[in-house]
């Protein structure tokens, strides 16, 4: 019945180039996380364990916090809408689309627009729909599906993207990785510029704020939810958490799990559309909420597969991915999946039926990979186990829980059920081991087992022993009256020891606790994280402030600037640049290679830095031009994430951003490379008035 | 110490290996425990529970767990694999029979495997062992990450006279074995073990030491199909070894 899948996994197997790309996927993505949870507040089996309950809580309650949520949304002003299925959330979108007579949309990445085709969807009606994220785009180009939920190009080597550019692109063929994300963002700029509608996932909502969080290393996120008039939001029903600690957790495991960084480069925060008075924004932003099947899996068995967040670690881990790759997880009809790999392998037949994918889950060998490196626990080999059960939801309309008989092939089926058949009688068990080793006396020491059987093409099979154990014990327990070996007996002591518990922390999040810790010891610690990231950071008292800016805009042939409104930056400091000769702009400029703004708060655990929106601040300034200059003040550096987002300002903002370093891809090859969509380059000065004092 | 436990044996040692499990008896019997071996036991029930045939994992579970209460002592396993069966895999086998569930938890909560239950039990992690050569550990994929049991090995290895430990490169990535997979995705299963055998080529290593023989059958036989010397080999044989090569 899956005849198909097991060809995909021959040719994967057969494929030179996809092996080198898988090896280098597994030996990268492993090292990089694991360093990666070292730098984590509290031990990493704590946290996750945290996130393993906050999540199974919001899945318990859904409809509690779905209802606070669409609540805060509306107050925001963001337009709602529900879909039930996969033509439902596509249909829409449509509309949307024909409402705003829409030619163009760019899309950052959303697992949940693969899982509904919408691409498909929006060509069907003549609208040209571009993938924005440096791997998606890629795979778009080559009319493939993303081989993986966070790397859509990982079966890919850097010359096999050349060609492609070169067949789609016309540009000369290259295997220079900077020159092939340059072209990207050459190209997909005019995209973001021009699109009518941008199309975004959502990695989180937050219910008692209303909060959309999307996170993105290239600048996509941020591109395609604040310059194109209409921002359409695509979610999962799931993927809430109640607060913004509970966001502050996530955002502690997510981005070292899936790509080993310690956060996101631009974690957006957003509200509502842009407000009457904004520099900038989507004038509507829409959230459509996808069901699609969630609801009937929330109330099924595979219900704990709910709490995943899509950051792809499961895959990283597994040895049967690396060895297969995304592309091979497919339908017994041939078609593929948008969620590979084990949780895939869940996801896929909860979601999509049994009967299609079912036989994904036992291409497995419940190593446990899997759960082991899943940042919210999620015990993916039991899930596994309950869909080789046939223990999934009904199709979204019929009960939501229906047994579908188990779907071993037949031959496995048939031992199986003789095997049983033996091993549930200790006197035809005994008697079958008694004429396996009567037989073994006429075998070689090591069997070569046809070849369908399975074992057989790649290993021998040792002889069976001559005499079972159970035959030497009674052996041993007649011929011997030996003290310590003794068949039945009750008059032993023995131990009652229980086994230790796991360890099931407190709800309680205490990384919020309030850490002091000098401004001193913050700076440096900000510093040294900015600069880990490829930022550069300058410590400067206010006084000389303009002079130092200045001469660094001299010294990189700066003339012009966009930057926000006067009154958010130390009083005359843009008078003396425009005195210095510098032009300032305050309405945002692609053509513009420089872009000032400050920022609200600073994270010294992350290096990153909270910058909102509104009246006088344009997100534009520090997302178009290729330098972006920040002016941070000491006294706003906090130690840790938690208590940034705690900032009444940025839950006032309609959007804000944070912040972390240049931004950056790891699509081709894992190559790290700066500069895609947002700026290449982040200066920050900080200002500290009392220098050598503590605050 | 002059404790009682019950040995499972498990159908591979029983049918494949019995002198691995007689060797685990000269380890116990070494460290004066009483060995009781429940002789109506069975299969504990996994490959049909893999194969996801709950029915038919039901009744060899049950019986298992019948044949394991009738007697008060810790169980003690020779293998990862089949004591997370007992501990976790029963948990989730019944979990919708409350019954069966309380029976279950009761011997899941005394049930350990060989080498658990000499290190964290007994307190011994030296068994007076001696081998001239050099050993590397294979852990095994059930018993690192099921049951958490890791260093006990280890501990036990480290203290063995003579046995010079070498490090093997993906000592904790699955063999490829995993039972039933190894027959339904023959192909995934052999790359998955010549990653494994690559590497224990690479360690330099006498023997690879491991805790199931679920594992060692896998790396064995993929080793002579391609003419090299078998140098998997149970954890039980190398502790009850007097110097020799087991």
């Amino acid at each position: 019945m899956a005849d198909l899948f097991h060809k995909k996994i021959r040719a994967a197997l057969d494929d030179p180039a996809l092996q080198a790309a898988l090896d280098l996927n597994a030996r990268r993505s492993r090292e990089a996380c694991w360093r990666a949870y070292t730098s984590l507040p509290e031990p990493w089996e704590v946290m996750r364990q945290r996130a393993h309950q906050m999540r199974a809580q919001v899945i318990a309650d859904l409809d509690r916090y779905l209802e606070q949520f669409t609540g805060c949304l509306q107050a925001n002003g963001v337009l709602l809408h529900w879909a039930q299925g996969a033509g439902d959330a596509s249909q829409i979108v449509l509309n949307i689309a024909a409402r705003k007579g829409a030619m163009l949309v760019a899309k950052s990445k959303s697992m949940v627009s693969e899982e509904i085709d919408l691409n498909q969807a929006l060509q069907s009606r003549g609208i040209q729909v571009v993938e924005t994220d440096l791997g998606e785009y890629i795979v778009q180009l080559r009319g493939e599906r993303p081989s993986h939920i966070i790397a859509p190009a990982v079966h890919l080597l850097r010359h096999q993207v050349g060609q492609t550019f070169h067949q789609r692109l016309g540009t000369p063929e290259t295997g220079d990785v900077p020159t092939l994300t340059a072209t990207a963002r050459q190209v997909l700029r005019q995209v973001f510029l021009n699109a009518d509608i941008g199309i975004s996932g959502v990695n989180f909502g937050v219910a008692d704020t209303g909060t959309l969080c999307i996170v993105t290393n290239e600048g996509n996120g941020r591109m395609v939810t604040t310059l194109p008039k209409t921002h359409i939001a695509l979610m999962g029903i799931e993927r809430l958490v109640p607060t913004l600690d509970d966001l502050a957790l996530m955002l502690y495991l997510l981005p070292r799990s899936a790509t080993g960084q310690k956060i996101t480069v631009y974690t957006s925060l957003v509200h509502g559309p842009r407000g009457p008075l904004d520099a900038d924004g989507p004038e509507e932003r829409h959230l459509i909420l996808v069901d699609n099947g969630r609801r009937a899996m929330r109330s099924s068995p595979l219900a704990e597969a709910l709490s995943c967040i899509r950051c792809g670690a499961c895959l990283n881990a597994c040895p049967v991915f690396q060895e297969i790759g995304g592309h091979a997880y497919v339908s017994h009809r041939g078609e593929g999946s948008p969620y590979p790999g084990p949780i895939g392998s869940i996801v896929s037949p909860g979601i999509f039926g049994q009967a299609d994918f079912g036989h994904l889950a036992r291409a497995s060998s419940l190593c446990g990979a899997c759960r082991e490196a899943c940042p919210v626990d999620i015990d993916l080999p039991a899930l596994l186990l309950r869909v080789r059960a046939g223990l999934v939801p009904g199709t979204t309309q019929s009960p939501p829980t229906r047994q579908i008989p188990p779907n071993p092939p037949k031959p496995l089926l048939l031992g199986v059920m003789i095997y049983t058949w033996f091993a549930s009688s200790p006197g035809r068990y005994s008697g079958a081991l008694k004429f396996v080793g009567w037989l073994a006396r006429y075998f070689p020491p090591w069997l070569r087992l046809p070849g369908f059987t399975g074992w057989g093409k790649s290993k021998d099979f040792p002889r069976p022993a001559e005499k079972p154990f159970r035959a030497r014990w009674q052996e041993r327990v007649s011929t011997k009256s030996s003290s310590n070996l003794k068949g039945r007996s009750d008059s032993a002591s023995h131990s009652s020891t229980n086994h230790p518990q796991p360890l099931i922390p407190s709800r309680e999040n205490s990384v919020t606790k309030p850490v002091t810790i000098e401004r001193s010891s913050l700076i440096t610690w900000f510093q040294n994280e900015l600069t880990d990231l490829g930022g550069e950071f300058y410590l400067c008292a206010p006084e000389d402030l303009a002079e130092r800016l200045i001469a660094f805009f001299r010294g990189r042939g700066i003339a012009r600037l966009t930057a926000w409104s006067e009154g958010f930056f130390p009083p005359g400091l843009i008078q003396r640049l425009i005195t210095a000769g510098i032009e300032i702009q305050h309405q945002p400029d692609p053509a513009i290679q420089a872009g000032l703004t400050g920022a609200i708060a600073g994270v010294a655990e992350t290096g990153s830095l909270l910058i909102p929106s509104g009246q006088g601040r344009a997100l534009s300034h520090s997302l178009l031009p290729e330098i972006h200059v920040v002016v941070l003040q000491a006294r706003d550096i906090q130690a840790r994430l938690p208590e940034v987002l705690k900032n009444p300002e940025l839950i006032e903002s309609r959007s804000s951003v944070l912040v972390s370093g240049p931004s950056r891809t790891a699509d081709i090859e894992m190559t790290l490379t700066i500069g895609v969509h947002g700026p290449g380059e982040l200066h920050v000065f900080c200002l500290d008035e009392t220098p050598n004092t503590a605050g | 110490m002059n404790q009682a436990v019950q040995l499972m044996i498990t159908c591979i040692l029983d049918v494949l290996y019995p002198e691995t499990g007689e060797a685990a008896l000269q380890v116990l019997g070494k460290l004066g425990l009483q060995v009781e071996f429940p002789s109506e036991q069975t299969c504990c029930g996994q490959p049909a529970f893999n194969a996801g045939m709950r029915s038919q994992a039901r009744r060899m579970a049950e019986h298992t767990v019948r044949v394991f209460e009738k007697s008060p002592a810790p169980v003690v396993i020779p293998s990862g694999s089949c004591a997370a069966m007992l501990r976790h895999g029963y948990r989730e086998l019944f979990r919708e029979d409350h019954t069966w569930s309380l029976r279950v938890e009761e011997l899941a909560k005394r049930t350990y495997e060989f080498t658990e239950y000499l290190v964290d039990v007994l307190g011994v992690s030296d068994v007076r062992a001696s081998f001239y050569g050099k050993i590397a550990y294979h852990a095994s994929c059930h018993l690192l990450r099921e049951l958490s049991v890791d260093h006990q090995p280890k501990d036990l290895l480290a203290s063995i006279q003579g046995a010079e430990l070498a490090e093997l490169a993906g000592a904790q990535e699955c063999c490829g074995f995993g039972g039933l997979f190894s027959l339904e995705h023959p192909e995934i299963s052999a790359a998955m073990l010549q990653r494994k055998i690559l590497n224990i080529q690479d360690s330099g290593a006498d023997l690879v030491i491991s805790c199931d023989a679920g594992c060692i059958t896998h790396i064995n036989g993929g080793m002579h199909r391609q003419g090299q010397p078998e140098r998997a080999v149970h954890i039980a044989h190398i502790l009850a070894s007097d110097g020799k090569k087991p």
